[in-house]
């Protein structure tokens, strides 16, 4: 019985490039401008394309990428899985046209969450190879076939956040825990620090219901960057901070350590209880003061 | 109009937040209270001067594109209320709907709850718009 290995949520064959979240912020944002529901190709000629459903990245593939998406899925379990087995139900899948990774699941040879991480990585590296060769997407044929299980399609923040967290793996996950562990119904989040590598916020972790456009992302990150700047101009120790907007929508953000993590609400409650939440998680872990827990000052 | 500035109350009896607010300019970050005792001037003018930084630096329509994601009304295209907290103290800003480019600055200590803290300065606003 083969066994999956934790996702290490490391790309081994992405050449980490100062320029590369920087040209895979601008392919993502040509996704986010195609208009609501978008299903169809992204073509790159011959050096690859990307499938969208509903404006979420579903496959991408580029010619100079290494890795297949089969060779992801049978390193990632120990031992690996037999080639012959992969093989026979890849080959079945190009005879009905269905979905591999799928078919993997339903043969009971992968896990959902094992496919998911393996797809994650596979897209994630034909974005990188897409965005690295510095070429501008051809065409978008949108059609109405669709079929792809959300379940296995990722939205451009997701995307990169993953290219951001190459930089430090490790930091990446423990930011993906402490969002997945603060946030509450109604909200969802980003984690960012700031690195060498942009100009400004570098996005290392998404939760799964972070669907903004990139650029958004960003700008928000950016800003929330500033305000500790700026609050730490006469108070050394602020770490965190809510701001409101609309009718019932808000930003909340704090920091632990060198990452700072923005939550965006829903509802007032929502954000509400987010502060509550990381007050009380402050006071329980028995440091009264919340820059020790939040991290202070970088 | 009743002035914003000072303390809420006379002294701890009739201020038990410990609560002090004042307007400011947020186009300059200045203080716009003449009449400011330099206790609370000390207290408030950092604040107050983050303003400027605070609002005009993010693209507005983000916050309109953000609000669309989230299915809601476009909405208004800048920030309202913003807390800022620490294990010393809890400022807010409250930009002012009757004073357009002016804001409202407070500060009280961190062990205030932040719900009395607002709800004394949303009635300090009613109080001196109604006033």
């Amino acid at each position: 019985m083969s066994v999956e290995r934790e996702s290490t949520r490391v790309l081994p064959s992405i050449p980490a490039s100062p320029g590369l979240i920087t040209s895979v912020l601008r392919l993502l944002a040509v996704i986010d401008d195609l208009p609501k529901g978008a299903t169809g190709v992204l073509k790159f000629g011959d050096n690859g394309l990307i499938l969208l459903e509903s404006r979420k990245i579903c496959w991408a593939v580029a010619r100079s990428m290494r890795l297949r998406l089969t060779d992801i899925l049978r390193n990632q379990s120990t031992p690996p899985l037999p080639r012959e087995a992969v093989e026979e139900i890849y080959r079945r899948c190009k005879i009905d046209g269905r979905p591999i990774g799928e078919a993997l699941v339903m043969s009971g040879l992968v896990s959902e969450a094992g496919l998911r991480v393996a797809l994650f990585k596979h897209n994630g590296e034909a974005i990188a190879h897409l965005a690295g060769s510095g070429l501008s997407p051809e065409a978008f044929v949108s059609h109405t076939r669709t079929g792809y299980d959300p379940k296995f399609s990722f939205s451009p923040c997701e995307v990169l956040a993953m290219l951001g967290s190459l930089d430090d793996p490790a930091r990446a996950l423990a930011a993906q825990i402490e969002l997945g562990n603060t946030l509450v119904p109604d909200s969802f989040g980003a984690a960012f620090v700031r690195s060498d590598t942009v100009s400004g916020a570098l996005v290392i972790a998404v939760d799964r219901a972070c669907d903004l456009p990139v650029s958004d992302l960003v700008e928000v990150c950016n800003w929330t960057a500033g305000l500790f700047d700026v609050a730490h101009t006469f108070d050394r120790e602020a770490a965190l901070a809510r701001a409101t907007w609309g009718g019932r929508l808000a930003l909340v953000t704090w920091r632990a350590k060198d990452v700072a993590y923005v939550g965006v609400c829903a509802s007032r409650a929502a954000a509400a209880r987010l502060v509550s939440r990381l007050e009380s998680t402050a006071k329980s872990s028995g440091v009264i003061a919340a820059a020790a827990r939040y991290g202070g000052p970088a | 109009m009743r002035a914003l500035s000072q303390p809420l109350g006379g002294g701890p009896e009739t201020n038990p937040l410990d609560l002090v607010c004042a307007q400011a300019s947020m186009k300059t970050g200045a203080l716009l209270d003449r009449h400011l005792s330099e206790g609370v001037r000390e207290r408030l003018e950092g604040l107050a001067a983050t303003l400027p930084d605070l609002f005009g630096t993010l693209d507005p329509t983000c916050l309109v594109r953000i609000a669309e994601r989230l299915g809601g009304e476009p909405g208004e295209a800048t920030f309202g209320e913003i807390l800022l907290l620490s294990d010393r103290s809890l400022h807010v800003i409250q930009p002012l709907t009757s004073q357009p480019g002016v804001a409202l600055v407070a500060e009280c200590p961190a062990t205030s709850s932040i719900g009395m803290v607002l709800s004394a300065i949303r009635a300090r606003i009613v109080s001196m718009e109604g006033g």
